[in-house]
């Protein structure tokens, strides 16, 4: 335990010098900017980010990715509350009360609640993220190839269920992005799969282009395909972070907090998963239920600190599993595998440091948005005033050249165009794309662990059923699955009201 | 098998039924790929661990959940009857929509296929697919779509494509040592 200490307090000494501490509010800056830009996503800040910072050392390159993915999730507020529209898919929580209180002239008083519940939030996560991790790490030595597949389909079939209102939508997303993981050369025999003879292909489809692809081409053509440009809300009140209500609303911070980290824990589910959870409970519980949607300050601080508390939640599992918890975690995933870095139930042996400076860098991202939050408000606000016309082609071309910087490839470029076309389409028809994301990063991994465990049984399927793990994994995916089948879901439904009225009635008869 | 209708559903069941038959026919072809694909019977490997292993039951899941979204998708419509056609308006926008895609997926085809890879330098095709992208954009916006050809405008665009293409050039390539097409 004290050894973690000291890896923590070396961690954050060594960020304390000008070239990193700049790094860190580039990164956040960046990221605050993408986030405020309307469907520009924190996925595809780090993804840009990953090819800008490709040269540089490992440990600043994932510090701007890290505050750029903190930056980009607490920009989004600020287009939620001033434009009624989700800067990112997580701030879609906090667009009906942020957008109500701008509305009654109290935006920058909005403003300055996500900004503290933002740095509070990310903070606890940040707790969490020091303290879970090398526990997880260490149960995760015991995993195998009969686990990490459990594990990989899990996540794929939990983000396919949460992300979206369509689960079977969902799964089939994830399907297609497991199977687009599955062209190029495999990992056991280097046996080119559905690559035609296309040399190109051998090397697969690059996980960076296919991302912007999706996240940044769609968005572009998602934002042009609509015939009105809104206008923002006037900001008229002080934008200053509000630690009073941080106090006032201790309650809500600290349950959407426990929310937040707790939904970022589960594979693929997303920041809005997070934010949307905390919400849907402080209603449950508020005293002012019919304020929610009309300008509620416990709502806006809920919907804030779920999101932003997921970010750390979702770090704890790409780093101790290997496993993203979200698709911007599966960028920065990539992003450390780019450097050398394997993040999985290795890390804390081959790497056992650099758990620690991620939790440096995470405090870092917090204190960074607090110090935008603090004095750069309103100069930032101006992006929100440049006309779409003229930011989307800009963004186009930082596109291209997140494509191509990875591996300099052509190929590359294409890919993110024919993706980015197909998931466009795909979007409108109700496919949301953070199971294609999950399926992506997970397919290798499924591919080697099926192959692997089945080598190890002899080709019996028993082991993937009766290991204690495995059982855990396997009952709530099949659970998850099942509940779609409309006679398992009554049964579970049946089976859910009789045991909360047994236990309603052993109330009753002890008072 | 048939579920309740979601609250918020984005698509109705009649393009929800087009995309299964997708689906489905995407599935099929997965698994025919990796019914056929090389077993690698000559390095003598475990047969267990063929290629084609997880692709196919990829392809499987796909077929089966293609015809769930089918069936769901069928009784939908024979619950509901067929959706309402839209009114005049409502189609106006769609078209207008479409227009605008198909522009903006043009413009960046053209960027991508053409401009770049072939020679032009980074920073002059980006500086021309930016000016024209504005110009364009700013052409089938519904604000002024006269204002946009005015020369005027036309040097706006020109000089906030030049800007921008050379300083993406610059931070990327000079300043990071990043690639650029």
């Amino acid at each position: 335990m004290f050894e973690g200490l000291a890896d923590l307090g070396h961690a954050y000494a060594g960020f304390l010098n000008p070239a990193t501490l700049a790094y860190g509010l580039g990164g956040a800056f960046v990221g605050i900017v993408m986030g405020i830009l309307p469907g520009l996503s924190a996925t595809l800040a780090i993804a840009l980010l990953t090819t800008l910072t490709i040269k540089l050392e490992a440990n600043d390159a994932i510090l701007v990715l890290i505050c750029s993915y903190v930056g980009a999730l607490y920009g989004g507020s600020r287009t939620a509350i001033l434009l009624n529209i989700p800067g990112t898919a997580a701030n879609a929580a906090s667009c009906a009360d942020g957008y109500a209180l701008a509305k009654q002239g109290q935006a920058g008083r909005a403003i300055g609640i996500a900004t503290s519940g933002a740095f509070v939030s990310t903070l606890f996560g940040v707790l969490c993220l020091a303290t879970f991790t090398p526990v997880l790490a260490e149960v995760a030595l015991s995993f195998g190839a009969f686990e990490f597949f459990w594990l990989a389909l899990f996540g794929v079939t939990m983000s396919g269920s949460i992300v979206g209102n369509d689960p079977l939508k969902g799964w089939l997303m994830g399907m297609l992005g497991l199977f687009i993981a599955q062209v190029g050369q495999e990992g056991l025999y280097a046996y080119d799969r559905f690559t035609f003879g296309w040399d190109e292909l051998s090397g697969g489809i690059a996980l960076i282009p296919a991302l912007v692809g999706a996240f940044g081409l769609a968005e572009v053509l998602t934002t042009l395909s609509d015939p009105i440009e809104r206008r923002i809300v006037e900001l008229r009140d002080s934008v200053l972070p509000r630690f009073r209500e941080i106090v006032q609303y201790w309650r809500t911070v600290l349950r959407s907090g426990v929310i937040g980290v707790f939904t970022g824990l589960l594979p693929g589910v997303g920041e809005d998963a997070g934010s949307w959870m905390s919400y849907a409970a402080a209603k449950a519980v508020s005293k002012e239920k019919a304020q929610f949607g009309k300008g509620s300050i416990d709502g806006l601080m809920a919907a804030e600190t779920g999101d932003m508390a997921s970010i750390p939640g979702h770090i704890i599992p790409c780093l101790a599993l290997g496993i993203p918890g979200s698709a911007p975690s599966a960028v920065l995933m990539a992003a450390m595998i780019i450097h050398g870095i394997q993040p999985g139930p290795m890390l804390m042996i081959q790497h056992p440091h650099f758990v620690y400076q991620v939790v440096a860098m995470t405090t870092l991202a917090s204190i960074a948005i607090l110090l935008f939050g603090l004095f750069g408000v309103r100069p930032l606000l101006h992006i929100l005033r440049v006309r779409r016309a003229v930011l989307m082609p800009i963004v186009f071309v930082l596109c291209v050249v997140g494509a191509f910087a990875t591996a300099s490839r052509l190929f590359d470029v294409y890919a993110m165009l024919a993706i980015g076309i197909v998931a466009f389409l795909l979007r409108r028809r109700g496919y949301e794309m953070a199971p294609l994301v999950l399926g992506l990063v997970l397919g290798p991994l499924l591919d080697k662990s099926l192959r692997r465990g089945l080598v190890l049984s002899d080709g019996s399927l028993v082991p993937f059923f009766t290991r204690p793990i495995c059982i855990a994994f396997a009952s709530v995916t099949l659970f998850t699955i099942l509940l779609y089948v409309p006679a398992f879901r009554a049964l579970v439904q049946r089976a859910r009201g009789a045991v909360a009225d047994g236990i309603r009635s052993l109330f009753a008869r002890g008072s | 098998m048939s579920t309740p209708e979601p609250t918020d559903a984005p698509t109705g069941p009649r393009s929800d039924l087009a995309d299964s038959v997708g689906w489905i026919v995407l599935g099929i072809a997965v698994l025919i790929g990796s019914i056929t694909m090389d077993r690698l019977e000559a390095q003598h490997i475990n047969p267990y661990t063929v290629p084609g292993l997880l692709p196919g039951l990829l392809g499987v899941t796909m077929v089966v959940l293609g015809g769930v979204l089918a069936m769901r998708s069928w009784r939908r419509i024979a619950q509901h009857g067929p959706a309402a056609p839209a009114d005049a308006d409502q189609r106006e926008d769609q078209r207008e929509q479409w227009r605008r895609i198909a522009i903006v997926a043009a413009l960046c085809s053209t960027y991508c296929v053409v401009l770049i890879g072939h020679g032009l330098p980074f920073w002059l095709a980006s500086a021309i697919y930016v000016a024209g992208s504005i110009v364009i954009l700013q052409r089938i916006g519904r604000d002024d779509p006269a204002q946009a050809l005015a020369p005027r405008s036309v040097i706006k665009a020109l000089v906030i494509g030049l800007t921008s293409a050379v300083i993406t050039h610059l931070v990327f390539q000079d300043l990071f040592l990043v690639r650029l097409p």
